[in-house]
């Protein structure tokens, strides 16, 4: 995967030189917005199963999806739709802690909105529980914490639709 | 890849979100962000001085050397490397990790070096000699962050 660092220091490297005075600026961001990543993710590592639960009981929990006929039933189905849920949230917090959204296009999308439509997995309800899953992170790390994990989450929307 | 990248994979190795140790281990690498700009930043505008300096000292240990040979050529070929290697010990304390140097420059550079008739024991010491004096020109604290880098670097030869 890339990341905001090696993605400054591999282009410096390429030409021999020390990293420039933009480069160096871009990194002393990326730092100094370490401690709030850093604590988003501790927040959200300790609560991920309860973010998952209060995202489904938001958006799909009480509609046709979770009865007979619907893609999460039965529970066989509704396990399968935690566990992505779940994989969204793990790997959203990654590229929010890294500051770069390549390891989801490398470890979530390849190959996901395929995979969904082979499956029968009604993507806009997908799209719809990542969003609720945004307003519910936002609640527990605070809007700016909030906006940067959105970015990420936003990114999955993108590459499923 | 970093410090972040590298754990990171090792939690998606592991299907987990980051356990405590590696947050902590991440915030205590966020958290020198300013002194590993200035770190950077030393190496970069003392690059050649370290190397002139470097050189005098690993000569007067070590005069029997391609580098003072009498061969400009060859002298200017071993600075140049050795002003990389610095470059390299830059990027690790800006990456926090030595995967640069290890990407960069020490995969495959004993065959290279062997190839080139270098005694890597002599590097050894030019190596060394590069340390000493990049300390010379650095805080205790701001050293901290680049003698690891340093060490890696004097232990592949």
């Amino acid at each position: 995967m890339q990341d905001t660092i090696t993605s400054v220091i591999n282009p410096a490297d390429e030409k021999g030189t020390y990293l420039d005075s933009s480069a160096l600026d871009a990194l002393q961001k990326y730092y100094q917005s370490g401690s709030l990543r850093v604590k988003a993710a501790t927040a959200i590592s300790s609560g991920a199963d309860g973010i998952i639960s209060e995202t489904v009981a938001k958006s799909l929990l009480y509609g046709e999806i979770t009865l007979p006929g619907g893609n999460m039933y039965p529970t066989r189905r509704y396990a399968s739709c935690l566990r992505d849920l779940s994989y969204f949230l793990r790997y959203a917090t990654y590229a929010m802690l890294a500051a770069d959204a390549s390891i989801l296009d490398e470890r979530v999308l390849n190959g996901l909105k395929e995979t969904y439509t082979t499956l029968g997995v009604p993507i806009d309800r997908v799209i719809e529980s990542i969003n609720a899953m945004k307003e519910v992170v936002t609640q527990r790390v605070g809007t700016e914490a909030g906006q940067e994990m959105g970015v990420y989450l936003d990114r999955i929307v993108s590459g499923l639709q | 890849m970093s410090l972040i990248a590298q754990v990171i994979a090792q939690s998606d190795e592991a299907d987990r979100f980051l356990s405590s140790t590696e947050l902590t281990k991440l915030q205590d690498f966020f958290n020198k962000g300013q002194l590993r700009i200035t770190v950077a930043q030393k190496l970069a505008a003392n690059e050649q001085k370290i190397v002139d300096e470097g050189s005098k000292n690993f000569w007067s240990k070590c005069p029997k050397t391609p580098s003072n040979s009498g061969k400009p050529e060859k002298t200017a070929l071993c600075q140049r490397d050795q002003g990389w290697y610095i470059r390299l010990v830059s990027y690790c304390v800006l990456a926090g990790n030595d995967k640069p140097l290890e990407d960069i420059g020490l995969d495959g550079m004993r065959d290279m070096y062997v190839s080139l008739g270098v005694p890597l024991a002599n590097l050894r010491i030019a190596m060394g000699s590069l340390k000493d004096v990049a300390a010379g020109m650095m805080t205790g604290e701001e050293m901290a962050l680049a003698a690891p880098y340093f060490d890696r670097l004097i232990r592949s030869f």
